[in-house]
C-alpha cells in the first residue's frame, strides 16, 4: 500500500515555492503531484504570449491570480519590429474575465493593450490590485481612467515606458476619494498635465505609498508639496527638474527631500537645472538607485552629486558623466552593482564627450560588486577587455555597444573576438552578453565554447559566415533568447542546428542570408516551431526562394500558428 | 535551385559538400557550395558575391584596416531609411531616448538664437543644462558695442557664424561677407576654421568679425 501525505499537506508544501523553475519540476514528479500543484499555482510568467494560448493557460492552472506575459520580440525597441505586428492582450483578458474572477495582477512587457482591454479589466476583477505596464501601446488615457475609477483596492499602477495617448490629465481625478490602498504610482512617461491637485491629494491620502513616479509636466516647485505629504517613499521619480533659480524654492526643495527618511531610489530629473542639485544631497548616502540616464547635467555637478552616495547599487547615466567622472564613481561607490551608461547623441558623427573605455575599466577596477553592465562608448581595446574580464569574474550582464558598426580595436585595428573571449571565459555566471565592433567568426567559437550559462545574446554586424552562427547555436547550452541583426549567417547554420530551437524561446535574424526556402523548409520539418517571415516587400512568392527574407522570428509555441498575424507577416499555413 | 538536406540532430545529414560535424575549428576552409545568389542588403562589403553559379563563401576575411571616412560614406549608401545616420534601430536606443537627443539637440540651437532674450541669465537654462561655459567675448567690425556668447551651445563654425550674424542684425543679402576671427591662448589672432572645433573652443579667448575685403 503506497503511503502518501494528504493534498491538503501537499498543497501547503507546495506553498512555499515560489519559482516557476521549481513548481515546474514538482509537477514532473507523478500524476497525483502535477494535479496538486497545478491548483494551487497562483503565479504564471509566460515570456513569449504566442508560445501558449489562455485557453491552456486556463485548462492547467485553474485558480490564477497574477499573471506576467511578454510580447514583442526585444529588437520592437529599436523599431524594427513594425506597427501591427501583433501581441495583442484582449483575447488573454477576455479569457480571464471568465475564468479567473479573482485575478489580482497583471503585468505586460512590450503587449498592444486597449482602452476596451482595460475597462474589461476594471469591470472583471473584483479584487484587482496591480497593473504594471512595461513598454506598451494601444491605449489612452481614457482607459486608465476606467481603471482609477473602478479598481476599489488598487495597489500599484505603473506605466513602466509606455506609449499612452495622452487625450488629458483628467482621469487621475477617477481616482474615487475612497481610494486609499495605493502602494505604486509611476506616471513617468506621460506627456500631458495631470492635474496637480488631485494628484496632491491621491498622494494625501495614500499611506501605503511607497513609490511615486510623476511625469516631465510637474514642475519642481510643486515638488515639496508632493514630497511633504509622502515622506514615507522609498522610490521618487521627480518631473521636470528645471525653474528658476530662487533661494525659496531651493531651500523648500532641499528640505522636502531631507523628510523623506526613507528614500532609496531617485529618478526623473529630466531638464535638470544643475544649480537644483544638491537639494538632493540630504538623502544621497542613503540612495542605493539612482536614475539620472536623463539628466543632461556635467561634470563637476554630476560627479559631485554621484561621489556623495556611497551606498549607490545601481547607477543609470548619461555619457555626460566621461571617464573622468566614473574614475570618481570607482572611487566612491564600493558597492555598486549595476552600471548603465547612455549616449547622450547617439547620432553625432563626432564624439561630443569624453567617454571611453577608460571609465569602464576604472569602474570594474574599483566596485568588486559590479556584476550588470551597459555602456555605449564610440572606442574600445581588446586590452580594456582582458582588464575587465580578468576583474570581475562576477559579471552576469555585459552589454556593450560600440556606437560605429564594426569598430576596431582602435589600437591594434584588429577586432575585437579576444576581448570579448576573454569576457566569455572569464566571467563564468555570464548571462546576457550583447556584442558589437569589428568582430569575425572567431568571436563565436569563443562564446559557443565558454559561454555556458549564456541565456542572452543579441549581436550586431558580426561574423564572417555560417560557422558563426554555429558556434553559438551548438555550444550554448543555456541560451534561451538569440537576436541577430545585419549579419552574413545563412541557411546552413540554422537547418543544421534546428532542433535547437525547439530548446530555445526565441530567435529573430533581421538583414542576415536566410532564405525564404530555408523558412519553409524550417516550418514544415518543426511542428512545434512558429516560424514568421517578417517581409514588407510584398509576398515571398514574388521572389525567388533563394531571396534572403528581411526578418525572421522563430519561436517555441504549442499553441500552434497565430491567426493574427498582419499582412507582412508570414507563417506557415499547414498545421 | 539549391537542395537544402535539413540535418535535425548534428550528426545527420547536412547540406551536399559539407558536413558540420568534420568541421575543425582550425580550418576555416569550409568548402560551401552555394549554389544560389546571397543578395545583400546591408552588409555586401563582407560577403563577396561571385557569379551566381559559384559563390564561394570566403575565409575569416582581411581585417578591415580602419578608415573612418570611407567607412562612413560607404555604409550610409546602403542602409535603409531610418533614423539620423540613415540606419534603422541603430544605435540601439529606445524611442524615448531618441526623442530626448533630438530635443536637446535643438534646444541647443533655439537657444543660441534666443540669446538676447534668455531669462534666468543662462543659468543652465536651454542647451544642455550644462555648467561647462566658455562665455567670451564677440566685437563686430564697425559695431560699436561688444557681445558675449557662449561657446557650449555650439557644436560648429556653422552654426556659430550663422548665429553671430544674425546677432549683430547683420545678414548674407545686404552684401557684406564677415570672416571670424579669434584670439587664442597665446594672445595671438587667428582666422577661425583651421583647427578642429573641441580644439578651438579650447582655446578661444575672444572673437572678432572683420569685414571680408576680397569680396
Amino acid at each position: 500500500m503506497a503511503y502518501s501525505f494528504p493534498e491538503e499537506v501537499l498543497e501547503h508544501v507546495f506553498s512555499f515555492l515560489s519559482s516557476d523553475k521549481d513548481r515546474n519540476a514538482v509537477s514532473l514528479v507523478c500524476k497525483s503531484w502535477y494535479e496538486i500543484e497545478r491548483w494551487c499555482r497562483r503565479k504564471i510568467f509566460i515570456g513569449n504570449c504566442y508560445a501558449v494560448n489562455p485557453r491552456i493557460m486556463i485548462r492547467r492552472f485553474p485558480e490564477v491570480r497574477s499573471i506576467e506575459l511578454k510580447g514583442k520580440p526585444h529588437f520592437a525597441d529599436f523599431n524594427l519590429v513594425p506597427e501591427g505586428w501583433g501581441a495583442y492582450v484582449y483575447p488573454w483578458i477576455l479569457a480571464m474575465s471568465k475564468s479567473y474572477p479573482l485575478l489580482e495582477e497583471i503585468k505586460l512587457k512590450r503587449m498592444v493593450i486597449t482602452d476596451e482591454s482595460l475597462e474589461l479589466i476594471a469591470k472583471s476583477f473584483k479584487n484587482f490590485k496591480v497593473l504594471v505596464l512595461s513598454s506598451c501601446d494601444g491605449f489612452t488615457t481614457d482607459g486608465l481612467a476606467a481603471i482609477a475609477a473602478n479598481c476599489r483596492n488598487l495597489r500599484e499602477l505603473d506605466l513602466g515606458e509606455s506609449e499612452v495617448e495622452d487625450l488629458s490629465g483628467h482621469w487621475l481625478s477617477h481616482f474615487p476619494d475612497s481610494c486609499t490602498s495605493l502602494v505604486s504610482l509611476n506616471i513617468a512617461c506621460l506627456v500631458s498635465e495631470v492635474s496637480f491637485l488631485a494628484l496632491e491629494r491621491l498622494v494625501a491620502r495614500s499611506p501605503n505609498l511607497r513609490t511615486l513616479r510623476i511625469n516631465r509636466a510637474v514642475p519642481l516647485e510643486k515638488l515639496p508639496y508632493l514630497l511633504r505629504r509622502t515622506s514615507q517613499l522609498v522610490e521618487f521619480g521627480t518631473g521636470a527638474y528645471s525653474a528658476d533659480v530662487r533661494s525659496d524654492y531651493f531651500s523648500n526643495l532641499t528640505e522636502a527631500f531631507s523628510g523623506c527618511k526613507q528614500l532609496k531610489c531617485l529618478s526623473g530629473f529630466w531638464d535638470v537645472v544643475p544649480a537644483y542639485l544638491p537639494a538632493i544631497y540630504p538623502v544621497c548616502s542613503r540612495l542605493t538607485s539612482l536614475n539620472l540616464s536623463y539628466a543632461t547635467c556635467q561634470n563637476p555637478e554630476l560627479g559631485k552629486l554621484i561621489s556623495q552616495c556611497h551606498n549607490l547599487q545601481r547607477l543609470w547615466v548619461l555619457d555626460y558623466i566621461e571617464d573622468f567622472g566614473l574614475e570618481e564613481l570607482a572611487a566612491n561607490c564600493k558597492d555598486l552593482q549595476e552600471l548603465r551608461v547612455f549616449p547622450s547623441d547617439p547620432f553625432a558623427a563626432e564624439p561630443n564627450v569624453t567617454l571611453t573605455e577608460q571609465g569602464l575599466v576604472a569602474v570594474s577596477d574599483g566596485c568588486p560588486k559590479l556584476q550588470s553592465v551597459l555602456y555605449f562608448c564610440r572606442q574600445m581595446t581588446n586590452a580594456a577587455l582582458f582588464t575587465i574580464a580578468r576583474n570581475r569574474p562576477n559579471m552576469i550582464r555585459f552589454r556593450l555597444c560600440i556606437i560605429e558598426p564594426r569598430t576596431p580595436d582602435y589600437l591594434t585595428l584588429g577586432p575585437l573576438d579576444a576581448g570579448f573571449g576573454a569576457i566569455v571565459e572569464n566571467c563564468k555566471e555570464l548571462r546576457r552578453l550583447s556584442l558589437s565592433g569589428l568582430l569575425t567568426d572567431r568571436v563565436f567559437e569563443y562564446i559557443g565554447t565558454h559561454a555556458k550559462k549564456l541565456e542572452m545574446l543579441s549581436i550586431a554586424f558580426a561574423g564572417d559566415s555560417d560557422l558563426g552562427l554555429h558556434h553559438v547555436l551548438s555550444g550554448c547550452e543555456s541560451l534561451r533568447k538569440l537576436e541577430i541583426r545585419d549579419c552574413p549567417f545563412g541557411d546552413k547554420a540554422l537547418l543544421s542546428n534546428a532542433a535547437k530551437l525547439e530548446t530555445m524561446r526565441s530567435l529573430w535574424m533581421s538583414s542576415c542570408s536566410i532564405s525564404f526556402e530555408a523558412c519553409k523548409m524550417l516550418a514544415q520539418k518543426m511542428p512545434r516551431l512558429n516560424v514568421e517571415v517578417i517581409d514588407e516587400r510584398g509576398p515571398p512568392d514574388t521572389r525567388p526562394e533563394s531571396c534572403p527574407v528581411e526578418k525572421l522570428y522563430i519561436y517555441r509555441s504549442v499553441a500552434g500558428r497565430r491567426f493574427d498575424t498582419p499582412g507582412y507577416v508570414w507563417v506557415k499555413k499547414q498545421l | 535551385m539549391m537542395e537544402l538536406q535539413l540535418g535535425l540532430a548534428l550528426c545527420g545529414n547536412s547540406a551536399k559538400g559539407y558536413n558540420l560535424d568534420d568541421f575543425n575549428i582550425g580550418s576555416l576552409c569550409g568548402n560551401f557550395n552555394l549554389n544560389n545568389n546571397i543578395m545583400k542588403g546591408s552588409s555586401s562589403e563582407i560577403l563577396d558575391v561571385q557569379d551566381e553559379n559559384n559563390v564561394q563563401v570566403l575565409q575569416t576575411l582581411p581585417l578591415l584596416v580602419w578608415d573612418k571616412d570611407d567607412a562612413d560614406g560607404h555604409n550610409e549608401s546602403q542602409r535603409k531609411d531610418g533614423d539620423e545616420n540613415g540606419m534603422v534601430g541603430w544605435p540601439p536606443v529606445n524611442a524615448l531616448r531618441k526623442k530626448l537627443c533630438h530635443q536637446s539637440r535643438h534646444r541647443l540651437y533655439a537657444g543660441a538664437m534666443n540669446y538676447v532674450t534668455v531669462k534666468n541669465g543662462g543659468v543652465g537654462g536651454g542647451g544642455r543644462g550644462s555648467n561647462c561655459y566658455k562665455y567670451v567675448k564677440v566685437k563686430m567690425e564697425g559695431i560699436g558695442i561688444a557681445r558675449k556668447i557662449d561657446l557650449s551651445n555650439f557644436q560648429s563654425y556653422g552654426t556659430l557664424t550663422d548665429t553671430l550674424i544674425s546677432m549683430f542684425g547683420k545678414s548674407r543679402e545686404n552684401g557684406d561677407v564677415y570672416k571670424l576671427t579669434y584670439q587664442d591662448k597665446e594672445g595671438d589672432w587667428l582666422l577661425a576654421g583651421d583647427v578642429p572645433w573641441r580644439a578651438f573652443v579650447g582655446s578661444v579667448q575672444r572673437l572678432k568679425l572683420i569685414r571680408d575685403e576680397d569680396y
